[in-house]
């Protein structure tokens, strides 16, 4: 006869971790007898199926009862918890300062990740627009099918809408420009400045009068009106020195004199983060569907209209419009989005999806730590179940002692709310600064990324949460049944027992440790060795800026047409680099696509190598680039006026040492033909390579890329319209001479612009710091991972000798050999230890292979078995205090405490 | 003495372990109130609420032996407590004092 059928082991696992211990074998003792029956009548699978049901409704009803009790006891009259409670808890934080470091620590950094991100998200995503009203401001786009922003040369929709739209009132446009200003005579250096070009009714949809003058009037619009210009508050006080009298002043932007007519008052950037506004001339320029300029289209809703009325009536004009436009055109349809989600890259409600399942592993990733620090204080409270009986004798009510207990861990978990909530400024303030470094300086006026309201209540809320986990749930068990069996054996010693669920946890996060701390320590150890690396060439006499030739050939400003076309760009940079070759002091200068650092990564196969295509970086170079960085040449030429004279397609490359070793198998490389592979297998033009370099700089592969392999093309500087112009200098601080390089742009061309120059050095610098701060992030979440693994092996030997105190006593009273001893308390903290290992260096491997070596770059042959032995390490000295306090017991102690 | 309002369904398991006496466990508690009501009822609710009612005191419970073809596990009988009757009486009271002169019509669907 075979064994008696048993239902599945899972769900009876589920089930004793969701029922509580007074009702648990009840309940499965029912649940068995009824599987038996449902077995014998519909079969094993249907069986085991409605047992899986049963379970799940049962860990429901059960989870849901446990919360409400949970909550009843903190609301009932004289449970709540007093200042008393909240003194106490301080008290005994004090008293265990292990267990409030280890703990309140892993609290901080969960908390500060589920605060940042929340922090992050309404940030950046869901801002409020600072303007009366700021959510009736909306912004009006074309979109296709896929809700991407599309085809933004709204002028000729714009000028229909305008005329009749009755939902969205104030609509108004705006484009933004760079120009120079200031590069009249005996007005100092020409300096890029954004502007917006805006119809005077942006100002009137703000609702902000100037703070001084007027704001931009539609009688400015009208073509021939005197060019004028609004300026912001900063740019009065640092340009104008808050002087009264700028009203009137004259400036030159670009090519033309703008007389100064207002001045707006202090935070005021509307539409992005403007601070120079001059009227756009819509009317003035009768656009053909689809054509002019790239436009910004916003509006106020009409009062009483919703935005789906808008929706309505813009989608109608928009079905009119089509029909009248090119065919191309007719599968966008504009839409009415709110005004903050312009910049979110046009992306209409497609992100809020993946924000909701971030927010959620963020939610359990706080969940994880705090059931950890719970079972942590969990193992504390039933070391307290003697004094909890007593106080139940004395009459204090389960409520009353849960209270207690969840003011004890508050106390904890709002001093981890606090450091997190630090961690979060630090850490926006970083997010700030990285934002203004990338974008220049231009982040939209609604976005405050210091810490509002919300986000400390968050944290607050985050900090309740963590506190109900690890005070009230511990406490609610531990007053339990276990209770009823303490107070029966009052005065003999209470009792508890630390279960599976414990077993599992220290497993987990263990396995967890292993899985994630090799390609932690090897992306935060890159990080930190790049940014204490030199960058080993003299970095210090270069200085370097980014350079635009502005053409606005479309500019709606300018009545006269452009003449700027491609070959005049070319003249531009061609007469800039010749101008700067006559400076005295300057060695010489290049123009290319970017630092020598950049890479970026495509795949590159060679002609007649058979081995699949290599990722290989890429750099734009002119003809004086490897001389004016002293890089020496291994084999064949550098580039020559021979070659920039072939068509771009037509034209040679150089690669480098490591190119030839990674891409060529050190096969010969002069006269090999290369091309780039597409993502999607598409082939491109072969290119013949004529000379190879030295690596260069020291330093690649740069942190994040797999190859040091680079391959130069040949451009010539203007060809892109602008790039990165580099000058070796003889001597000095680079950035003195800046003030000489505008003057030089300025005299070329004052549509030139210049983009703060820095010392190629400076450059260097910064992207390291950036490398550390993440370093940092990761080191301090993979850290608080250890310390808390570590403290839970800790806790648990501490526990399982004070369990052990009287077998131990009596075993060396026997004259058991100390090893022995300490071996039969180690197991079980070994074994679970070999277990979590065991996972995490599966998961490890797995994880390494699944990125296709890109997280270990070949170090996890000794990354992966050292971080098994560090944790192994770790965990056995984490155990051995409580084990050598196990090995001190006297016998005649131990046994006289019972 | 306390007062206990009972919940329609509290007074459900309430009856049923009153109706089956000495002999009332998870399974037949479940059991009867389907039979009598005609409706289906979810199994951990009963269980939850036979803890709650322990917890007010209107039911005990004890463990039985513990058998082979229950896995192992023992039956927890209930058995009802004076202050459980006396819930059940007030319960029946109330209800039979809103129905009291209640003009059948006011009952009718418009």
């Amino acid at each position: 006869m075979s064994a008696a059928p048993a239902p599945p082991r899972l769900a009876r696992a589920l089930l004793r971790l969701a029922v509580p211990d007074d009702a648990g074998a009840a309940v499965e003792g029912d649940l068995h007898e009824l599987f038996v029956a449902h077995r014998a009548e519909s079969g094993a699978a249907a069986a085991a199926l409605w047992y899986w049901v049963e379970t799940l409704s049962f860990a429901m009803r059960f989870t849901l009862d446990r919360a409400a009790r949970a909550v009843r006891g903190l609301v009932v009259g004289d449970a709540a918890p007093s200042s008393l409670d909240l003194k106490l808890g301080a008290r005994l934080l004090a008293k265990s300062p292990g267990l409030a470091i280890v703990g309140g620590l892993g609290m901080a950094v969960a908390i500060a990740l589920g605060a940042g991100a929340y922090a992050f998200v309404n940030t950046y995503f869901y801002p409020e627009l600072p303007l009366a009203e700021g959510d009736r401001v909306v912004a009006i786009g074309k979109f296709d099918k896929r809700l991407r922003w599309k085809d933004k040369r709204l002028l000729h929709d714009f000028l229909v809408w305008r005329r009749e739209l009755r939902t969205v009132v104030d609509l108004g446009a705006s484009r933004t420009v760079q120009r120079n200003i200031g590069t009249a005579v005996g007005e100092g250096p020409a300096e890029p400045i954004t502007l917006a070009e805006m119809t005077a009714s942006g100002f009137r949809l703000a609702r902000v009068p100037a703070f001084r003058g007027r704001t931009l009037a539609e009688d400015d619009e009208r073509p021939g009106a005197p060019p004028v210009i609004v300026i912001g508050y900063d740019v009065w006080r640092s340009r104008y020195a808050d002087d009264p009298s700028v009203i009137g002043r004259e400036v030159r932007i670009g090519r033309d004199v703008h007389t100064v007519v207002g001045v707006m008052p202090p935070g005021f950037a509307f539409p992005i983060n403007h601070q120079y506004w001059i009227p756009l001339r819509a009317a003035s320029r009768a656009a053909a569907p689809g054509a002019g300029p790239e436009l910004h289209v916003f509006g106020r809703l009409a009062r009483g209209a919703t935005r789906e009325a808008a929706q309505e009536e813009l989608s109608a004009l928009g079905r009119r419009l089509a029909a009248e436009g090119p065919p191309a055109l007719a599968t966008l349809e504009p839409r009415v989005i709110p005004y903050v989600d312009v910049v979110v890259n046009g992306e209409v409600d497609g992100s809020s999806a993946a924000m909701a399942v971030l927010r959620f592993l963020i939610a359990l990733l706080l969940v994880v730590v705090a059931l950890n620090v719970a079972v942590l204080v969990y193992a504390r409270t039933v070391t307290r179940t003697g004094e909890i009986a007593v106080r139940t004798a004395l009459g204090a009510s389960r409520a009353r002692i849960v209270a207690q207990l969840f003011a004890e861990a508050f106390v904890l978990s709002a001093l981890s709310a606090a450091v997190g909530l630090g961690m979060v400024a630090v850490a926006l303030d970083m997010m700030d600064q990285f934002i203004d470094e990338v974008s220049g300086g231009r982040a939209p006026f609604w976005i405050d990324p210091g810490l509002s309201l919300g986000t400390v209540l968050y944290a607050l809320g985050l900090a309740v949460l963590s506190a109900v986990i690890i005070g009230a749930l511990p406490a609610l068990r531990a007053t339990g049944a276990q209770l009823r069996a303490a107070i029966g054996s009052l005065g003999s010693g209470a009792k508890a027992r630390l279960g599976k669920t414990w077993t599992v946890l220290i497993v987990a996060q263990v396995a967890i440790a292993v899985a994630v701390l090799p390609a932690a320590i090897r992306q935060a150890g890159q990080m930190v060795r790049a940014a204490y690396r030199e960058p080993g060439f003299a970095s210090g006499e270069y200085l370097s800026t980014q350079f635009v030739v502005q053409r606005d050939a479309d500019a709606v400003t300018d009545a006269r047409a452009d003449s700027a076309a491609a070959d005049s760009l070319l003249a531009i940079a061609d007469a800039l680099l010749a101008r700067l070759a006559t400076e005295p002091g300057v060695v010489g200068a290049t123009v290319t696509s970017g630092s020598p650092w950049e890479g970026g990564g495509s795949p590159v196969e060679a002609d007649g190598v058979d081995r699949p295509p290599q990722r290989v970086g890429s750099l734009d170079v002119d003809t004086g680039y490897f001389g004016l960085f002293d890089v020496r040449t291994i084999a064949g030429r550098r580039f020559t006026a021979a070659d920039a004279a072939l068509p771009a397609g037509d034209r040679p490359v150089i690669v480098n040492r490591s190119f030839v070793t990674e891409v060529l198998d050190g096969g010969e490389p002069i006269g090999r033909r290369v091309r780039y592979r597409g993502e999607d297998g598409a082939v491109n033009p072969w290119h013949v390579v004529v000379g190879v370099v030295e690596d260069f700089p020291v330093g690649l592969p740069q942190p994040g890329e797999t190859s040091s392999a680079r391959m130069f093309h040949l451009a010539v500087p203007g060809e892109l319209g602008g790039g990165l112009l580099t000058i070796r200098l003889r001597a000095g601080i680079p950035e003195a001479f800046t003030p000489t390089l505008r003057r030089i742009a300025t005299s070329v061309d004052p549509m030139l612009q210049l983009s703060p120059p820095r010392s190629l050095y400076a450059v260097y610098r910064d992207n390291a710091r950036t490398g550390v701060r993440v370093a940092l992030v990761i080191a301090l979440i993979t850290g608080s991972v250890l310390l808390l693994s570590a403290a839970g092996i800790h806790a648990l030997m501490s526990f399982t000798v004070n369990d052990r105190r009287r077998e131990i006593g009596i075993r060396s009273a026997l004259g058991a050999p100390p090893r022995r001893i300490l071996a039969s308390v180690l197991t079980r903290a070994t074994r679970q230890l070999a277990l979590g290992v065991g996972i995490g260096l599966a998961a490890a491997v797995a994880v390494d292979q699944a990125s296709g070596g890109v997280l270990l770059e070949g170090a996890g042959v000794l990354l992966i078995p050292g971080t098994a032995a560090l944790m192994l390490a770790v965990g056995l000295l984490a155990a051995a205090g409580p084990a050598r306090r196990g090995l001190r017991v006297q016998p005649t102690e131990s046994l006289r405490t019972e | 003495m306390t007062h206990h309002g009972l919940g329609e369904f509290e007074q459900l398991v309430l009856l049923a372990i009153a109706h089956l006496r000495g002999e009332a466990y998870g399974i037949p508690i479940v059991e009867e109130i389907e039979r009598r009501t005609g409706r289906s009822v979810a199994r951990a609710a009963v269980y939850v609420t036979l803890r709650r009612l322990e917890d007010k005191g209107l039911v005990s419970s004890w463990m039985s032996d513990p058998t082979p073809e229950r896995g192992g596990k023992g039956r927890r009988y209930v058995r009802l407590e004076a202050e459980g009757a006396r819930a059940l009486r007030e319960a029946r009271h109330a209800t039979e004092r809103m129905w009291q002169g209640l003009d059948p019509a006011s009952l009718r669907a418009r």
